[in-house]
């Protein structure tokens, strides 16, 4: 084993497997497993990838002539020694095969959606139009935080949730209302820590107010079901939903200073 | 949250002379209001009657634990639940109804709940503790059984509410009420993920035994004591009924695959020409996106097969919906959803001197698409486009038939007379069959499709007969469909080729290298 490990070949295909694990599996199925947000590598990418690991692995082994010839040897050797004869025999078969396979992959009939690569946190503006009326954004916070009872305020945002928002996002807040597998993207799921704490509460706010057809172009807004609540709720009704989403679901959201220290 | 008034007064008349051992109840009936207050009340309601207030948005209600009717139950008749019985529902959720399962509470959470869900009823104080029925064991299943269900279908008159095909579309269907008076669907057979009480044949033996109490399902207790069925038969009509179809919903597959048809498409929507073409399902919605929306849609999903030839495409689409409408029959049902179900500010429609309703609207769907194929995967909005994107539309309604036209927006449809979209639909035991075929390219107007490039689509249906007319409606977001290209050679001969040259550049390295080797 130790062998192996320090030999210039094994090191350079240690590096090669491992990276193409990492790209392909960690990334994409791992990390969410242990919490961090991520998603799938699309396969274009991992191509680009692994091409630049394999240069890169290729820079380093012929950086040093000694290295270089080491690494070069059980190469050489399958290809000569008459005692490698059946391994050279099994290569010059399954490498044709292989390419042959990646060559079938990409030219084959695909019956598969079109991969549509969706911002769930697109960039907010500075300011919106609520009916008419100019609300800035930057430095926003919810406005109830400061007047009235927050019980109150915490009933009537509980009702107007229940009204309008669990066909869809669910009465456990976590996406998946009786309605959530009829949607494409489905309803954002507010019991995940990648949602309600990463955004302030003005971020929320937008989103609320102007639903799926205000989303930037690369937040899909041609297939969000999220309706511009402005249409149908009052903005002190949603500033109230607000409250209620982040006391039912326990999240505190971001705050400016926060928000502030990432620019 | 506010103690309702009800609730303090409930609380004291049970436990203001506690003995002992209720001082525990007490303390549970305590933690189950601060667990019912949170999640609970806004739909049940702060004294539990189902009057919370989302309540009229759904349909069935919520439920009222004053009235302790429970449906589903382990025990009798008009019998009270079981706590497990309880458990069961808060644990799986009601499928099929706005109820979802809380795996969100703990299993004390979920005890406590249940006494104080208890409390709200002066019944679980009186008498015994209920008991489960004995439901026997399942003689077995198999086609001998499946065939012997099929006919105590038909003894115990499944078929007056349910429907010969289980559709619920049964010829005393418009006529159901629960205890309330509310209208309720004889329950749709074909889609066993959305019975209330599971979709196992325990599951659906265990419903028949107990009956659905508050709703016009009975028990089949009487009829297998005065000896119309045998303990065994009812087992038996649970395997028939598990025949119906799948327990889950069918898995959801983004694009529908349009194959090229061996020897010409079919004429019509047909059984024999369809048969072994592959079927797509797609769930539907509520609108609930735009007002007036619609929070208790009749039909909840549509299945789509597809075939072309190279120069027509041929699409059929089916889906469920007990009533054939317009049909006078369901004047009395029109009438009871109107009024029971929040319209969203929708008007109600009119009746006339004699009570019926003064417009019976048609069943209706449409399959949306772009109206130009779209750049990249930028679409037009899913609810039927925008001024600036509009859809390309084909429409079907059951007055007027076929027709293609341009949306732009939910309430903004203009005909395109032009359009060679041709078809028909054909309703049968509580089943519309929508049979469209249109050429893949056209001069007028509209869409063409390309072989080959998945195109943008998206689903729309209405029930007349509940009163679904413009925005309220059953609704999807975009899906693709897909028309296979014709076989293509590169397929085989570009990977053979890549084959041989990677084949053919290792030998030559192979042998050159042995060639060095033997120089030196």
């Amino acid at each position: 084993m130790r062998r192996y490990l320090s030999h210039p070949f094994w090191q350079g295909a240690i590096v090669v497997v491992a990276s193409y694990v990492a790209f392909e599996y960690v990334i994409g199925y791992v990390l969410p497993v242990i919490g961090v947000a991520s998603a799938p590598v699309p396969s274009s990418v991992i191509v680009e990838y692994m091409l630049i690991v394999l240069v890169g692995v290729l820079l380093y082994m012929s950086a040093d002539e000694e290295r270089w010839q080491r690494f070069r040897e059980p190469i050489r050797a399958t290809m000569v020694q008459p005692d490698r004869r059946t391994v050279r025999g099994i290569l010059m078969v399954a490498f044709p095969v292989l390419i042959g396979w990646l060559a079938y992959e990409r030219v084959k009939p695909s019956y598969a959606a079109p991969a549509t690569l969706r911002a769930v946190h697109p960039a907010p503006p500075n300011q919106l139009t609520f009916r008419g009326e100019t609300i800035e954004l930057t430095g926003l916070e919810n406005p109830l935080r400061e007047e009235g009872s927050m019980e109150e305020h915490l009933a009537v945002g509980k009702r107007i949730y229940v009204r309008n928002c669990v066909p869809c996002h669910g009465d456990l807040l976590d996406g998946q209302g009786h309605y959530a597998q009829a949607f494409n993207p489905v309803p954002a799921d507010f019991t995940s820590s990648g949602n309600l704490p990463q955004l302030t509460e003005s971020y929320v706010f937008w989103r609320i107010v102007k639903g799926g057809p205000g989303l930037p172009r690369e937040g899909t807004p041609w297939d969000s079901a999220m309706p511009a609540w402005e249409t149908i709720l009052e903005q002190d009704e949603i500033w109230a939903t607000i409250l209620y989403l982040y006391d039912q679901t326990g999240f505190p959201p971001r705050t400016w200073e926060e928000e502030g220290g990432h620019e | 949250m506010r103690a309702p008034r009800g609730t303090g007064i409930v609380l004291l008349a049970l436990f203001a002379a506690a003995p002992p051992a209720l001082v525990g109840q007490q303390d549970a009936a305590a933690a189950g209001k601060v667990v019912y207050d949170r999640w609970c009340a806004e739909c049940h309601g702060e004294a539990g009657q189902g009057d919370g207030s989302a309540a009229a948005s759904m349909l069935p209600r919520p439920r009222d634990f004053a009235q302790a009717l429970y449906q589903i139950r382990t025990t009798g008749s008009g019998q009270l639940p079981t706590d497990a019985d309880i458990r069961f529902a808060i644990e799986n959720g009601l499928p099929g109804t706005t109820m979802p399962g809380w795996p969100n509470l703990t299993d004390q959470e979920i005890d406590d709940v249940i006494v104080y869900l208890k409390s709200f009823s002066r019944f679980f104080a009186q008498g015994p503790a209920p008991e489960p029925l004995d439901f026997g064991s399942d003689p077995g299943g198999g086609p001998a059984a499946i065939e012997a269900g099929a006919a105590a279908y038909l003894t115990m008159l499944c078929e007056e509410c349910h429907g010969l095909s289980g559709r619920g579309d049964g010829t005393s269907a418009p006529t159901l009420e629960d205890w309330r008076g509310l209208p309720i669907r004889a329950a749709d057979l074909t889609e066993a993920w959305v019975f209330n009480g599971g979709s196992s044949v325990e599951d659906m033996h265990t419903r028949m035994l107990t009956g659905l109490d508050g709703t016009p399902m009975p028990s089949a207790i009487d009829a297998m004591n005065s000896g119309v069925v045998s303990p065994d038969e009812v087992w038996q009509l649970a395997h028939y009924l598990a025949s119906f179809g799948p327990r889950e919903m069918p898995p959801l597959r983004e694009v529908i695959r349009v194959g090229r048809a061996e020897g010409g498409l079919p004429a019509d929507g047909g059984e024999e020409a369809w048969a072994g073409v592959e079927a797509f399902h797609f769930p539907l919605s509520g609108q609930v996106v735009q007002l007036p929306r619609n929070f208790a849609p009749t039909v909840d999903g549509l299945w789509v097969q597809g075939l072309h030839d190279g120069i027509d495409v041929a699409l059929r689409v089916q889906w469920n919906d007990p009533s054939n409408s317009p049909d006078p029959n369901w004047d009395e049902w029109q009438n009871k959803i109107t009024a029971a179900l929040d319209l969203d500010g929708a008007e109600p429609i009119a009746l006339d001197s004699a009570g019926a309703p003064t417009v019976r609207p048609p069943d209706a769907v449409l399959l949306q698409f772009p109206f130009e194929m779209p750049e990249g995967t930028d679409r037009p909005y899913f609810l039927m486009g925008d001024a600036r994107e509009p859809v390309y539309l084909w429409t079907w309604d059951s007055e007027t038939g076929v027709g293609a036209a341009r949306g732009r927006g939910l309430d903004s449809v203009e005909p395109l007379a032009e359009d060679p979209v041709a078809g028909e639909a054909t309703w049968e035991e509580g089943r519309w069959t929508l049979y469209v075929r249109r050429p893949i390219e056209v001069e007028s107007d509209g869409l063409d499709f390309v072989e080959g490039t998945p195109t943008p689509i998206a689903f729309q249906a209405w029930d007349g007969s509940s009163a679904e007319v413009g925005k309220r409606s059953s609704v999807s977001t975009w899906y693709y469909i897909l028309l296979e290209p014709p076989a293509s050679s590169t397929v085989v001969v570009t990977p053979l080729l890549a084959m041989l040259l990677t084949g053919a550049f290792g030998l030559v390295l192979v042998r050159r290298a042995q060639d060095r080797r033997r120089d030196r």
